[in-house]
């Protein structure tokens, strides 16, 4: 009896520490591709970032990163009014003000970005409008990549509170109270971020639509991500927010497809990795071949000061 | 065609009406236990003609009046000779004796020539005796890792759900217990299979030339018969392992008229693992284990009846606790099956056997986050009943026919979600409901002493019924409408013929080339969405959008012996052509089939397969085992996928080659191999990345374009036997007698994956670190899931 309780021992031991190593194998199909990284939201211009794609055994140091981003491309944007040629305008050379904003797009802190040459193509005419449909055209290498899309009318919170989570006196989630418009197809971006913050941050699934509650009216809970990467949080308490924080919350409305790209999106980031996941590839909106999205936005704000 | 089938039938009975004859017909039992032996052989030496025993150890074989001189004979038992002289019909019951330890030449050949001399094309069967000296995986004697050993037949890979017979899907594979059907044979996610070693008799492998009794998949028919239980004596056995242990008990209802057999199983992982998770750990409420039972009564009403009553249940349980997030999930699956069976002998010549099967597949999933409560419910649950009779007119001749019938009620996804009071709309329960089945009619017979054919023919018939909700997806955009059905409502019908026909060719130097074709219908399919098969794979109905599976298969192959039929060899060759195969539509998700139908999330394609298997077996002496290698190719074509273009199956392996061998040292000792090399499976993996929004996608090339390294294990096993007698004195004479020892025990030692190779479970694509700090990496790593093993079972009987 002895024998089988080393042997179990030993066999569970073994079948716990199951192992992973790092191997080189053949990955055949890898074409460069265009990235469009772009937005417009209501009462903000568009701002389209181009990148490519790099092969997934090449270098990824930070030169590799940078040197990704494309410059000299022509990027137009038009609401059927308007055509904007779009204004290229490079980390190194920003107008006075647009340094933040630059700095939360790229995700680089501003004393480090100035150093750099990262160049993103805004709008100079064009500001989004609710109800208006948007289209993209860039053409960059001699080829032209098209997509359009569309600000819809927003949704408005009907309600936010935050209560502390049972045993905890001073933190909780963030809670909202959302009535769902009666159409199916309803699509919302959530977003969160400190007052005293410039950028907005995403939850755990920021994306969702209606499909689980169409024409209800309900109230959720979200998370605090600021939080995790604060030291000053402790470890416990990571994800809650605090008893007398005051935060903004940003809701936004997108379209069906362009709903589609960050699902998936952010369903491929979540199962990365995971063997029982199908490989997704993103939809694109983007027409010609390119890789991204080019997406409408309506936000609707709340400001909460977390008291009970 | 239907014309030329029946003329051929016509021809081929060849009746002979000039001479007067009788039947010689009764059951063959094992003398130890009175279970039935299958495919025992009762032989005329003289004239080589003969009949083997059916499922139920029934034989039939109708001679011209005389004196006959019959040997009835099973592999691994003493042959008994009868003399009879045949005037009129005689019901001759016969029992066999083991001789498992009194092993001689001729004995243990019993079966010797059979697989030159029989039509059976692509068939294998296994006895349980033959299994138990495989190395065993943990040492759970497994009859499905076993199978998977054969050329043409293979497993994804460690962990993976099913097998897969010449490049057909798991789901194409017909897995029978006591004739009712098995959704899921795997514990486990596939480390083990749902038949208790202890609970089976044996098992038989329909790879091609799958006869017409047969349908309803379009692979293969794998045949698991239960023991029917010990009618002699109450029996104990049972065994102790590594992570599990199990005993059954086995005896009389009623002496030589009625016996059970009660078999029980369970793992005890999960008391393993709340031993080694401390109670404050993040994840103190994780753990797993499975259970199953067998239960089998059978009864000899009247000499012309017998009845059985056959059932199994069987249950997973996963649990996963996270006490940081209050967040937990219970996953349980499991299988429940039974079966009732009839045999009736109408005479000699007309045995009839009737089944009434049912069978439920569950898989549930349930979590808890604070107030948030999730659940999924999938499953399939079949009420059928069939009906088969088998004509023995002559020794040339053996007729099959019959009727099935199964009413499915398949349950892909049934969702509810709830916050607190709030119950999100997550649309109906969706069940769908259908008829299947079908008539046959067989005949194996011999046209002279070199050509035997066997020609059957099978009508299949589907029908989807209501109550059923048909969702019309619009476009974005546009409103989704639907279709109500009423119960009972027909929606759709598909039938069709489905021929079968192989034949043996006996050349002169005694060997033989068989070949077959066969055509299946196939109403039920398997979805995946995860790159390797799970319980969460959701068994799917024909629908009116998704259409029957048909397949055809043609194989030819050459059989010879050699040195006394000591040796076996044979080379086979096969194509196959599948029609209408499933998969999910690319980037589907689990959750998208909310207020919507499984199939608007399907896509729909074809496959094909071919290759070459070569097999070498030594059946006789110390050393027996065999050689098996398979060349295979096997594609995949959807219009939806892959961009239109072919590509390999996930299983597609090119090389696959196994090495089994064992060898009894003597009465105490046998020892067991088994070598596996295998082409590495396919997969997808990410041929670029890219950022948005600062973060970092990968974007995936063709399907299944990766290969993954070779696959090849060693394992080995030992198993000590204690002695059978034990020296007693005689109190009489006081003379030491030996005499046989009541309780019997045997160790089991094997090692698993002997020289540590590290075989591909799966491969993904990490990333580490971060562009700004300049430390970012991405790296292709493969994950393994079973280094070396050893393991250890004490087995007992008494």
């Amino acid at each position: 009896m002895k024998l089988i309780l080393i042997t179990t021992f030993f066999s569970l031991f073994t079948l716990l520490i199951s192992c992973t190593k790092e191997v080189k194998i053949d990955i055949p199909g890898y074409k460069k591709q265009l990235v469009v990284d772009g937005n417009i939201e209501t009462g903000s211009p568009a701002i389209v970032l181009l990148s490519s794609s790099n092969d997934i055994y090449s270098p990824t140091n930070l030169d590799a990163y940078l040197n990704g981003f494309i410059s000299g491309a022509t990027v137009i944007v038009s609401d059927g009014t308007i055509t904007d040629t779009l204004l290229e305008i490079c980390s190194d050379n920003l107008p006075a003000g647009t340094e933040e904003i630059a700095s939360a797009f790229f995700g680089i802190p501003v004393d480090q970005l100035v150093n750099l040459h990262l160049c993103a193509y805004i709008t100079d005419q064009i500001v989004g409008e609710e109800g208006k449909t948007y289209s993209l055209k860039v053409i960059h290498e001699g080829k032209e990549y098209t997509a359009q899309t569309t600000i819809l009318p927003p949704t408005n919170l009907d309600d936010s509170f935050w209560k502390p989570e049972p045993g905890l006196s001073e933190y909780g989630f963030a809670w909202l109270k959302l009535t769902d418009a009666p159409q199916s197809g309803d699509s919302y971006k959530w977003e969160v971020k400190r007052i005293s913050d410039f950028g907005f941050s995403k939850p755990f699934g920021p994306f969702f639509n209606d499909r689980f509650f169409n024409g209800l009216t309900f109230e959720f809970a979200y998370e605090n991500p600021m939080s995790y990467n604060d030291p000053s949080v402790p470890d416990q308490f990571k994800g809650y927010y605090h008893q007398g924080d005051t935060i903004v919350m940003k809701l936004s409305k997108l379209g069906q497809s362009e709903f589609q790209f960050f699902e998936k999106k952010y369903n491929q980031i979540y199962s990365s990795g995971n063997p029982f996941a199908t490989p997704v590839n993103v939809p694109s909106n983007i027409s010609g071949g390119a890789l991204g999205i080019w997406a409408g936005f309506s936000p609707s704000y709340d400001t909460l000061i977390c008291i009970q | 065609m239907l014309n030329r089938f029946f003329l051929l039938i016509f021809l081929g009975l060849n009746f002979q009406f000039f001479s007067q004859k009788a039947t010689i017909s009764g059951y063959l039992t094992d003398a130890s236990n009175g279970e039935a032996l299958i495919g025992a052989k009762a032989l005329i030496p003289l004239t080589k003609q003969g009949a083997v025993t059916n499922t139920y150890g029934f034989y039939s074989l109708t001679l011209p009046v005389g004196k006959y001189v019959i040997e009835y004979r099973y592999t691994s038992f003493l042959t008994i000779t009868k003399e009879i002289d045949l005037t009129k019909d005689v019901s001759l019951n016969v029992e066999l004796g083991s001789s498992v330890n009194e092993l001689n030449e001729v004995e243990i050949n019993a079966k010797k020539g059979e697989n030159v001399n029989s039509a059976k094309l692509g068939q294998v069967e296994l006895q349980m005796e033959q299994i138990k000296t495989l190395p065993a995986f943990m040492g759970e004697v497994d009859v499905i890792k076993a199978i998977q050993l054969l050329p043409g037949v293979s497993s994804v890979s460690e962990g993976g759900q099913g097998f897969y017979v010449r490049g057909g899907g798991p789901d194409q594979n017909l897995v029978l217990v006591d004739e009712a059907v098995v959704y899921n044979a795997a514990h486990l996610f596939g480390f083990f299979s749902v038949f208790n070693a202890d609970a089976v008799k044996g098992v038989n492998l329909i790879k091609g030339g799958m006869p017409a009794n047969y349908g309803g998949r379009m692979s293969s028919v794998l045949e698991v018969n239960m023991n029917e239980g010990n009618n002699k004596e109450f029996k104990v056995k049972g065994g102790i392992g590594a992570i599990s242990s199990r005993i059954t008990v086995e005896g009389p209802l009623k002496k030589d008229k009625g016996s059970f057999i009660v078999s029980g199983r369970r793992t005890y992982i999960d008391v393993i693992m709340k031993a080694a998770i401390p109670d404050t750990s993040p994840f103190a409420g994780t753990s797993y284990f499975f259970y199953d039972f067998n239960l089998k009564l059978n009864y000899k009403i009247t000499k012309k009846d017998r009845v059985f009553l056959s059932g199994y249940y069987g249950k997973d349980v996963f649990s996963f606790g996270d006490t940081k997030s209050n967040f937990n999930v219970k996953m349980p699956w499991g299988n429940g099956i039974a079966a009732f069976r009839w045999n009736h002998l109408f005479n000699p010549k007309l045995f009839m056997n009737v089944t009434g099967t049912f069978t439920d597949y569950m898989f549930k999933f349930g979590s808890n986050q604070d107030q948030f409560r999730f659940s999924l419910t999938s499953g399939v649950r079949d009420v059928g009943a069939k009906v088969d009779f088998s004509y023995y007119p002559n020794t040339k001749h053996k007729l099959k026919w019959g009727a099935d019938y199964i009413f499915h009620t398949f349950t892909p996804t049934s969702v509810s979600a709830e916050s607190d009071s709030i119950v999100f709309d997550t649309g109906l329960a969706q069940k769908l409901y259908s008829h299947e089945s079908a008539v046959y009619l067989t005949d194996e017979f011999d046209l002279n002493d070199a050509w035997k054919f066997n020609v059957g023919l099978r009508y299949s018939m589907y029908q989807q019924v209501g109550p059923f909700t048909r969702y019309i997806k619009g476009d974005v955009g546009t409103p989704d409408t639907s279709i109500q059905y009423g119960k009972g409502d027909l929606i759709k019908f598909y039938g069709g013929f489905e021929p079968r026909f192989s034949f043996r060719w006996m050349l002169p130097d005694k060997s033989s080339i068989k070949g077959g074709y066969s055509f299946n219908y196939q109403y039920v399919h398997l979805t995946s969405l995860s790159a390797v098969s799970l319980p969460t794979d959701i068994w799917y109905p024909t629908t009116d959008k998704a259409k029957p599976q048909s397949g055809w298969q043609t194989s030819l192959g050459y059989f010879k012996n050699f040195d006394d039929d000591k040796w076996e060899t044979s080379i086979e060759a096969y194509y196959k052509g599948m029609n209408n195969l499933i998969e999910y539509k690319e980037g589907a998700l689990p959750g998208d089939n909310v207020n919507d139908n499984t199939d608007n999330l399907l896509v729909f394609g074809k496959g094909w397969s071919y290759g070459v298997e070569f097999f070498v077996k030594r059946t006789f002496g110390k050393l027996t085992g065999w050689v098996g290698y398979t060349w295979s190719k096997t594609e995949r074509k959807f219009a939806d996928l892959n961009e239109g273009n072919p590509y390999p199956a996930k299983y597609d392996r090119r090389h696959d080659l196994s090495i089994v061998a064992t060898y009894k040292l003597n009465e105490r000792w046998t020892f067991g191999a088994a070598f596996i090399y295998a082409t590495g499976n396919t997969l997808t993996l990410p041929t670029s990345w890219y950022v948005q929004e600062q973060n970092l996608l990968f974007n995936y090339g063709a399907r299944n374009s990766t290969r993954m390294a070779p696959y090849h294990r060693l394992d080995i096993s030992a198993t000590w036997y204690d002695k059978a007698t034990k020296t007693k004195t005689d109190a009489v004479t006081g003379a030491k007698i030996e005499v046989k020892k009541r309780f019997r025990h045997n160790w089991s030692f094997s090692v698993y994956n002997v020289y540590n190779r590290a075989n591909p479970f799966f491969l993904f694509v990490d990333n580490n670190g971060d562009f700004l700090s300049g430390d970012f990496k991405l790296t292709v790593k493969q994950v393994t899931l079973f280094p070396v093993i050893p393991s250890v079972t004490w087995n007992f009987a008494f």
